[in-house]
């Protein structure tokens, strides 16, 4: 009889092929639209129609893909931000402030006359800087006087949102239409991909961004220290690696990704080129691409996919609304359960599981036999076993 | 400025302080046994929200009533995932804000929720100054005392300290780590719910769909603020109380009309900030704050 | 006579008897397999065993906390199957484990005080401490009721464990490794405690693998060998080397003798003062703070020359740590200087350390050497990720020559995986510790800076270890080595420090010491004392 040793994965992820992540995903999602069913169908809606609308609309021509990819612009870019602060291991929830931010940095230029193709390119960059700033100003807090980044960066929405009305009602006002911004001129637009929707260049930017992260992350030193210090701050000590450097980085990255979702969204999305006061269009959108984050692994790749599909369930949604009667508020029912499911790690256990615990309700109801300890040799399912395995195999005992 | 502005202006902050510190004690209790509930603030959303549907349907009492219960509910499903099932406490928390955001935005445009008649809304304590002040005022001037005798006094104070310390010399010393932090938490969601409900049902009468105002975060600083003391989160949510109803008693102030109001609206945000910046290094958390447990 | 028929006969006489017992854990390893066993009243059964053998886990079985695959364990009373540490120690089982369980902010009072009481009554803390008073009177382990336990040394950390599970009246005590953070006197007292409770007519199982503790302190032993019970003897009919044999089996038994001979006539592995080159490291007055800030390295002063190990000895836990991490880079020191060839090395960081010619294989491979997640590829950088050799221009990684790395290195030292682009989890711990070795020799080193190199690797993997370590020493590296393997130390060092409460109370060559006068110093002893 051999005693197998601990080569093999003592301390595995308890995923037999790469796949089991887009597995997990995926479940989420469904769980995610499950839920989503339920509460339509307890507040009177019929949830087939509803599912129906939101699929037919986001995916189901032309425009409404076109639609949906624009929705995923934004929220590919606020993905991000929360995605490569989770890989410096850090909670970076300001994606929202700063991109109101990049929006208003974006209209700003607006105040002096460019031509085309700088215009552009300064509202881009001003608004990556400007995000970057008003995401760094909590990672100082937090890398000087230990400030918990979720506080201050939740924080800062506020007084972004805040700071943001002000600016549009006062400075940035459009003199004909004073509940909004003046819009962005010709020379500040980013061209439109596809007539009569909401898609343009934007979408392009966004996915190069997201390319450039993932080079940066994964390719470059300054991304390797990046995510060992994430993984392992001690280790990264050790390793020469300075954590509060990339606790600022990984911020800067982040606000930057931030303020160009916000300029890319005011820059290309007809047919005002410009925002409300209460920026109604904008909010949520930071909180959304957390999901998102989620949903694609924090990885920039699995991101891509994952804000196309959370931005077909946004352009979706507008037809959900029109055609079943659904608030499209909904949505975010559906993000939200997605979230929660995807807090669980190892998801896909959960059915195994909820079988064992089931049958575990049944024999305890059912007389006993006997007065054994009613453990079969060999239990495969009990998860407690396993859990003692790996905590064994890492001690060596 | 004569004695009845005084008057006004305690009670508005006292109004202002109630869901803070309901809030932030019911955190606390959570966080002495190590569980850290980032979406405090969805749960004051959605408890605000069937608070009002309670009120509708019931009363003022029965909607706050509607209200514990759901904060309960969420914060134990919030337990479930976390302990039993060893689930992030960060993205737990963000999905329920994320949900509580979107289930009241779809919920008030399904039904249309909004305000309360009188006779829903709960009673007012009528003052000598003519502004009417909430009972549950006192409930929540209250509730420190009895949170901070439980957890410097009693057995089950320290057993939860214990849990949030080092949940494995707990588990050796007999205590069941799940369930002292599924009740704990538990409860920290009935007292939010309370919060939630009170904002609607009791302070303000009506529903919006974004009523909380980012309070719940607010909580969670004054948390901080307190260092896990319930009598210093009192304190912590008047001073934050007193900087929301600036707002509303600085319109009185002639001297300062001049500032717009939304700077005024940023205060409590900024000075939540300071506080917190400053108060950071003197607080001692739970070693096992934000760690699942996994008994070996 | 075999087990069988032994235990018959004293059918009467036992607490506890396994019988058969295997445990087959989920995902197929055997941890366990077939053991038969009986625990005593009024004996002290040694359980030894290498790391990996199954000792935990049959400790485990035995307690009722873990049920067993096959086989079962009785009492007189009935099954012995208990859902948590809590109703075993009502049964009366109670384990001190190698890492404590102890709440740092309470009291030793309080800890005490959590497993007992009901949870909505009144703390009764006057009635636990006057019995907790007793108790310690009792049993001669002195702590301090009222300091919270995190600032009491972890030699009282481990008497409030025992008097934890003393206070609940136990029948069995499980002891697990209790001496690895000991001085050689408190080890005296511990044991008198142990006979004490004995007597009484306690079981006691001690798990270690230190052959000299479990020789002197035990009446009957069982050695545990890759999950089978491979002898149960008594001690007095066991010679050191039978035992070494039974513990780790026919072909290795040679090595562990021979290091054990080494360490019982403290040779060395070619002692010779011509070939000691120029000093490299020089440390003057050394000082630093601990975690709790109070001092751990007071004023030291030594010299690590080129070609020489420098041994340090000592119980875990008396600055040895911090020294390291001082010279690592990795903490800051108070006072004093360490040059390394000349060039100051105090308050630069690890990254500076490193390029100055210096190798540091860390005490915690999980926490400091390894990004756990990280694959063998971005392992075997760390430290070195900046070298023009791996990164390029933009900061561009250059995969290819990092894989060609880390191959490099997976040949050289046997490093075992499925490749070099496997998750560096997946490792076992000798193939881990390997990785984090052959990635710090191969930066060319003037001097390695080794920490508890071989803990927790098996007899094979730390034998590899060492002689790495002796072949660095003859190609003219400094090895600075910090081991609480007394043995080892010994049997590789070409001169030895005894460390004890931040200071060295002796420095020597190993052969002007024999083990009694190192036990007394490593206890606290003056030099003068231990002559």
């Amino acid at each position: 009889m051999r005693h197998r040793r601990a080569q093999t994965a003592p301390a595995r992820r308890r995923t037999l092929t790469g796949l089991s992540p887009v597995l997990e995903s995926a479940l989420a999602g469904l769980l995610g639209l499950l839920v989503g069913v339920v509460v339509m169908a307890i507040y009177g809606y019929n949830p087939w129609a509803a599912i129906v609308a939101l699929f037919s609309g986001a995916y189901g021509n032309a425009a409404g893909f076109a639609n949906a990819l624009a929705k995923a612009t934004p929220l590919l870019l606020t993905a991000l931000t929360f995605a490569i602060c989770v890989r410096a291991g850090m909670f970076n929830i300001g994606a929202e402030g700063q991109l109101f931010m990049g929006t208003l940095a974006a209209v700003a230029v607006s105040l002096v006359t460019l031509p085309p193709g700088i215009g552009q390119i300064a509202r881009l960059v001003l608004a990556m800087v400007v995000g970057a700033l008003w995401s760094l100003v909590p990672a100082l807090l937090k890398v000087t006087r230990g400030v918990s980044e979720v506080i201050s960066t939740i924080m800062f929405n506020w007084i972004a949102r805040w700071l943001a009305l002000y600016l549009v009602l006062n400075i940035l006002f459009d003199p004909l239409r004073a509940e909004k911004t003046i819009s962005i001129p010709m020379s500040g637009r980013l061209p439109l991909l596809m007539g009569k929707t909401t898609l343009s260049v934007g979408f392009f930017v966004a996915i190069a961004f997201a390319l450039v992260v993932y080079f940066v992350v994964w390719h470059t030193v300054v991304g390797y220290e990046i995510r060992a210090a994430g993984l392992n701050p001690t280790a990264a000590k050790y390793g020469g690696i300075n954590s509060r450097r990339t606790m600022l980085l990984s911020f800067t990255l982040g606000g930057m990704a931030a303020g160009l979702a916000g300029a890319c969204y005011v820059m290309g999305t007809p047919p005002t080129y410009s925002v409300f006061a209460g920026l109604p269009e904008l909010t949520n959108l930071g909180f959304d691409g957390m999901a998102v984050a989620m949903v694609g692994r924090n990885h920039p790749i699995g991101i891509i996919f994952s804000a196309i599909f959370f931005g077909g369930l946004n352009a979706g949604g507008r037809a959900m609304q029109l055609r079943a009667g659904v608030p499209l508020d909904m949505v975010r029912v559906v993000n939200g359960t997605i979230v929660l499911a995807m807090a669980i790690p190892e998801l896909i256990r959960i059915l195994p599981m909820v079988k064992s615990g089931v049958r575990r309700m049944i024999s305890s109801v059912r007389p006993r036999r006997g007065a054994d300890s009613g453990d079969t040799p060999g239990d495969p399912d009990s998860s407690t076993s396993r859990g003692d395995a790996t905590q064994e195999k890492e001690r060596g005992a | 400025m004569n004695l009845s502005y005084f008057w006004m202006i305690l009670i508005l902050s006292l109004q202002a302080m109630v869901p803070l510190v309901l809030t932030a004690v019911g955190e606390i209790i959570g966080e002495t046994a190590g569980l850290f509930n980032i979406g405090l603030e969805g749960i004051l959303l959605m408890s605000a929200f069937t608070g009002v549907m309670g009120a509708q349907l019931g009363g003022p009492w029965v909607g706050l009533l509607t209200g514990m219960l759901t904060g309960g509910a969420i914060s134990f499903i919030f337990s479930v995932i976390t302990t039993r099932f060893k689930g992030s406490q960060m993205i737990a928390g963000i999905g329920i804000n994320l949900f509580a955001i979107g289930f009241v935005a779809f919920g008030m445009a399904a039904r249309g929720v909004s305000s309360l008649p009188q006779g829903k809304r709960l009673f007012a304590i009528q003052t000598p100054v003519g502004m009417g002040i909430s009972p549950i005022v006192i409930v929540a001037l209250v509730v420190p005392f009895i949170a901070y005798y439980f957890l410097k006094r009693t057995r089950a104070g320290l057993m939860l300290k214990a849990v949030g310390e080092n949940p494995e010399a707990a588990d050796v010393a007999g205590i069941d780590v799940l369930r002292v932090r599924l009740l704990a938490t538990t409860f920290g969601g009935i007292l939010a719910g309370l919060a939630g409900a009170y904002i609607s049902v009791s302070w303000v009468g009506s529903m919006t769909k974004d009523i909380s105002q980012g309070r719940g975060f607010i909580a969670l600083a004054t948390v901080v603020f307190s260092g896990l003391n319930p009598l210093l989160a009192l304190v912590g949510g008047f001073i934050f109380g007193f900087f929301e109803s600036l707002a509303v008693w600085i319109r009185n102030m002639p001297a300062l009309k001049g500032i717009p109001t939304q700077f005024i609206a940023m205060a409590p945000y900024v000075v939540t900030l300071l506080v917190v910046a400053g108060a950071i290094g003197r607080v001692r958390f739970p070693k096992a704050l934000g760690e699942p447990y996994k008994r070996e | 006579m075999s087990i069988r028929e032994d235990v018959k006969a004293t059918r009467a006489e036992y607490f506890l008897c396994a019988r058969g017992i295997t445990k087959v854990y989920g995902d197929g390893t055997l941890a366990v397999d077939d053991v038969t066993l009986d625990v005593r009243p009024g004996e002290i059964l040694g359980m030894l065993g290498e790391n990996g053998a199954g000792k935990t886990t049959l400790t485990k079985m035995l307690s009722g906390l873990l049920p067993p695959t096959r086989g079962q364990v009785l009492s007189p009373r009935g099954i012995v199957r208990f859902a948590s540490p809590r109703e075993a120690l009502d049964f009366g089982i109670g384990m001190v484990h190698q890492h404590f369980a102890l709440v740092g902010t309470f009291t030793a009072a309080e800890n005490v005080a959590l497993g007992h009481e009901h949870p909505f009554s009144r703390v009764r803390l006057e009635q636990t401490r006057s019995q907790l008073e007793k108790l310690i009177e009792e049993s001669g382990l002195h702590v301090p009721l009222d300091v919270p336990v995190e600032k009491l040394a972890v030699g009282e950390q481990q008497r409030v464990e025992i008097l934890k599970v003393l206070s609940r009246n136990v029948s069995l005590l499980i002891l697990d490794e209790p001496t690895s953070v000991l001085t050689p006197v408190e080890v005296d007292v511990l044991f008198a405690l142990l006979r004490r409770l004995r007597d009484a007519g306690k079981s006691i199982i001690l798990i270690t693998h230190k052959l000299r503790e479990v020789s002197s302190v035990t009446e009957r032993i069982v050695v545990l060998r890759r999950g089978r019970l491979v002898g149960d003897v008594t001690t007095r009919s066991v010679t050191r080397d039978q035992l070494a044999q039974l513990m780790v089996g026919e072909t290795a038994a040679q090595t562990v003798g021979a290091a054990i001979e080494l360490a019982e006539e403290t040779q060395l592995l070619g002692q010779d003062e011509e070939r000691t080159g120029p000093g490299i490291l020089h440390v003057t007055e050394l000082t630093v703070k601990g975690d709790t800030r109070e001092v751990a390295v007071r004023d030291l002063s030594f010299d690590v020359h080129g070609g020489e190990v420098f041994g340090i000895a000592g119980v875990e836990g008396n600055g040895q740590s911090e020294l390291v991490e001082s010279l690592g880079g990795l903490r800051p020191a108070v006072h004093g200087r360490a040059t390394i060839r000349g060039v100051d090395i105090l308050g630069k960081d690890p990254r500076q350390i490193y390029q100055l010619g210096v190798a540091h294989v860390p005490e915690d491979r999980w926490k400091l050497g390894l990004v756990l997640p990280f694959t063998l590829a971005e392992n075997a950088i760390l430290g070195i990720q900046r070298w023009k050799e791996f990164c390029g221009f933009l900061g561009f990684l250059r995969k290819r020559r990092i894989t060609a790395h880390v191959r490099q290195l997976m040949d050289r030292f046997g490093i075992q995986a499925t490749g070099p682009n496997a998750p560096a989890k997946s490792l076992s711990g000798g193939n881990q510790q390997k990785l984090i070795v052959g990635r710090e020799l191969a930066k060319d080193p003037a001097i390695i800076i080794a920490a508890q190199p071989t803990r927790g690797l098996d007899i094979g993997a730390a034998q590899y270890i060492r002689e790495l370590l002796v072949e660095m020493r003859r190609k003219g590296r400094a090895i600075l080595l910090v081991s609480a393997d007394l043995d080892e130390i010994l049997a590789l060092s070409d001169r030895i420090a005894i460390m004890y409460e931040g200071r060295f109370v002796a420095i020597g060559r190993p052969s002007e010491f024999d083990r009694a006068r190192i036990g007394l110093l490593m206890g606290g002893a003056s030099v003068k004392e231990a002559a």
